[in-house]
């Protein structure tokens, strides 16, 4: 974290010269004389390049990541360099590095819903030629227009997560409650189990990705867009019904507090920290699977947590009218800096990432693969992959708004959640939230 | 180079009176010395400033950072941000904290120096050594042991607190409320440079000479009474400067409330200076308007630092 306050501003502008000196990037490295050592086919521009690939938290498993490099190193006989960048610090860490060519990575990971931010100011490449072969029409189509502006395909898919229900079946058998139906039902499942003391929904009062589901299943949305602009509907008369049936969930079941937010939502229902009442359900995405179980010492004496079926369980969230409601859409998408200065390498590494086998890992390692001609593999031989797929049918994403990042960085949909679990007047609320979103939104 | 230009005026220039002449001798030496000095900060620090003034005057967004030209506004970011109620609330609260934060600070420093002073020297030594090590600590490591202390489920502070009858806070969390997110805000930076102001002070008493002690006590003076009468003037240099640092390092915190945000409080409500710059200019990619809040900030900063040099230049002249 950056430490200045004064000079924070500057900083962006003066991080070319500041960090030129700690660049990891090795963009100077002048391609060596032995490039065809790599034994790839020659291809006109078969020149050995080092680049670097940013990837986004620790979500993509280090199985992946050596894959990426031996494969990279294979094909183009150059080095590939990954970089991990806390989500916390992706969008600022984004807005220094992308322009300059010098310190850019040269493919980078990016939030679903932040790729507008960084694709309408033109930070990455136009890859519109290479979007047939890399997947085309199979990709996942939510996530290629959140990457889009107009025509030209910019950020494309990275993999897909969807948000379930796990539960305890323990605390659900010892309640005498059975999984949900319907949304109403999910508040009335988990207070009885409340008031018996057995357990609890852990409903972090700040996480709104897991919230929004109940705006959307009941018709609502964040921001609609004209044509020419958008406009914050939190205060549409949909969202508001949503938004008072996620505070009476809040209210009468939750075993988090206001100030949680989904961060510990895993630890929770492992019975990790919470005293009293335990969690016996909580929402997660679907790689959440391998974090959760009994928990043991492993060799390492490190706390692994291994999967008990007998104890554990998960289900979609259930809609307003039963089915399946809208959840919210995680995942990332993957493109090409503008300001790159190895181009082919960067494409060359887009073509693994998108290939058969890559997406195969994805999929097995829980993550959605871009490319849904994969889709089956993922639901067979993922970890609740059928229920994920089912999710991540009715997935939605948030509004694809230059200024949505913005708004992610202000934390006011944290703070919208947050003031509702404290118990304020929705309807109020959804107007004075309307208005800051309103503010940010276009950018 | 600027030396030549006036030496080359001078010898086609009638003799020059006296003065200038003996000025022209000065030693060179100083300017030598100093210059590295100098060059590190103008490079260090005139470019990012330089770049700061610049942007406070220009619409410079994340469009213009990735490529486009910024276009000039004037006075427009600093018009926008001084009729803008949260820039003032933030403001406010920012000198409020720094004035709580700075004044406790001191006064107990200086107590734990004049206690220092008076108590044998193996609890003093045991005392310093504590100091020194809250003082050593990094601040990550700080906050993460203070998080864990006021951790609302499984923190000992509520666990503790629990204890008196009729009082249960287990789940009371300390960081919600704005009043008292501020209020251990300013108790850990509180604790955490209490050292640096007892540690000085007790330096500065050191030297207060025993003749002078002597001479008072001669004529009378309690123990209350030669502190304020007798030491404290005697400190004061020492004190107006570590006054003057704590006011500035507390209006410029912002590792602390970064930290305590990120352990749960979330949003503008819990922001300082600090972290309310940060999020604007890296965070919201509004970099013009972020540069024009730094200087508002920095007009701030020098005007506070100004009552600091004027009495300096005083002490100088006596």
């Amino acid at each position: 974290m950056l430490k200045m306050t004064r000079g924070a501003v500057a900083l962006a502008a003066a991080s070319a010269i500041v960090l030129a000196g700690c660049s990891s990037s090795g963009s100077d490295d002048e391609p060596t004389t032995d490039s065809t050592a790599g034994g790839g086919e020659p291809t006109a521009e078969a020149q050995a390049e080092d680049i670097t690939l940013w990837l986004m938290g620790t979500d993509t498993p280090d199985t992946l990541i050596d894959y990426l490099k031996t494969e990279y190193a294979d094909v183009n006989g150059g080095e590939l360099t990954v970089e991990q960048i806390g989500w916390g610090d992706a969008i600022s860490s984004l807005t220094t590095a992308l322009p300059d060519s010098e310190n850019t990575p040269d493919v980078t990971e990016v939030g679903n819903t932040q790729s507008a931010t960084f694709t309408t100011v033109g930070a990455f490449m136009d890859i519109t030629d290479m979007y047939d072969e890399l997947g085309g029409d199979s990709l996942i189509q939510g996530f290629v227009e959140a990457g889009s502006v107009g025509e030209q395909r910019l950020a494309l898919p990275y993999y897909f997560g969807s948000r379930m229900v796990w539960y305890r079946k323990d605390l659900y058998e010892q309640g005498g409650v059975e999984v949900p139906t319907d949304l109403a039902e999910v508040t009335e499942v988990n207070a009885s189990l409340m008031d018996d003391g057995v357990g609890g929904f852990y409903v972090p009062g700040q996480s709104w990705r897991d919230g929004i589901s109940w705006i959307f299943a009941n018709g609502g949305d964040i921001a609609t867009y004209d044509g020419s602009e958008w406009t914050a509907t939190l205060s549409s008369p949909e969202s508001i019904t949503g938004m008072e049936q996620w505070q009476e969930l809040f209210m009468e079941t939750s075993v988090a507090q206001v100030t949680d937010d989904d961060s510990t939502a895993y630890e929770a229902i492992n019975d990790g920290f919470l005293p009293g009442t335990p969690a016996a359900t909580t929402m997660a995405p679907n790689w959440a699977y391998w974090s959760l179980g009994d928990i043991a010492e492993n060799d390492e004496g490190e706390p692994v947590a291994t999967w008990n079926e007998e104890k554990f369980g998960a289900y979609a969230l259930p809609g307003v009218d039963g089915g399946v409601a809208p959840v919210f859409a995680g995942g990332s998408n993957i493109g090409i800096s503008a300001s790159t200065q190895h181009p082919e390498g960067a494409k060359t590494l887009m073509r693994i990432i998108f290939s058969e086998e890559y997406q195969t890992m994805l999929a097995e390692n829980g993550l959605g693969p871009a490319n849904l001609d994969y889709a089956d593999t993922y639901a067979e031989v993922a970890a609740m992959g059928d229920i994920a797929l089912t999710a991540a049918e009715n997935a939605k994403l948030t509004p694809a708004a230059p200024g949505w990042a913005a708004i992610e960085e202000a934390k006011i949909m944290e703070q919208y959640f947050a003031a509702v679990a404290e118990g304020g007047d929705v309807a109020d609320l959804a107007v004075e939230y309307d208005d800051q979103i309103n503010a940010l939104i276009n950018g | 180079m600027t030396t030549s230009a006036p030496a080359r005026e001078l010898l086609d220039a009638p003799p020059p009176p006296a003065r200038p002449r003996t000025r022209r001798k000065r030693p060179r030496l100083p300017y030598l010395l100093i210059a590295p000095a100098l060059l590190a900060l103008l490079v260090g620090m005139g470019y990012p400033l330089g770049w700061q003034v610049l942007n406070s005057f220009r619409e410079y967004g994340l469009a213009q950072q990735f490529g486009e030209a910024p276009a000039w506004v004037g006075l427009d970011n600093y018009i926008a941000l001084l009729t803008d109620g949260g820039f003032w609330s933030v403001l406010i609260k920012s000198v409020a904290f720094m004035a709580v934060t700075a004044l406790a600070t001191m006064v107990i420093g200086i107590g734990l120096a004049v206690l220092m002073k008076s108590i044998p020297s193996w609890s003093r030594i045991a005392l310093q050594i504590a100091m020194l090590v809250a003082w050593a600590m990094p601040i990550v490591a700080q906050m993460t042991v203070w998080n864990w202390l006021i951790d609302d489920r499984n923190g000992v502070l509520n666990y503790l607190l629990s204890y008196l009858p009729g009082v249960d806070l287990v789940g009371h969390n300390w960081l919600v409320d704005p009043w008292s997110f501020f209020a251990v805000a300013s108790i850990i930076i509180t604790w955490a440079s209490v050292p640096f102001v007892a540690l000085s002070v007790y330096a500065g008493l050191t030297q207060v000479s025993e003749e002078v002690v002597e001479a008072a006590q001669l004529d009378g003076a309690g123990g209350f009474q030669m502190l304020r009468r007798v030491t404290l003037p005697i400190l004061r240099p020492i004190l107006v400067i570590l006054l003057l640092l704590q006011l500035i390092w507390d209006l410029r915190v912002y590792a602390q409330i970064e930290l305590l945000q990120g352990f749960g409080a979330a949003g503008d409500k819990y922001d300082l200076l600090g972290t309310y710059i940060y999020g604007l200019g890296i965070g919201q990619g509004h970099f013009g308007v972020a540069a024009a809040a730094a200087m508002i900030v920095l007009v701030f900063t020098i005007a506070l630092s100004w009552f600091y040099v004027r009495e300096l230049i005083k002490e100088d002249q006596s």
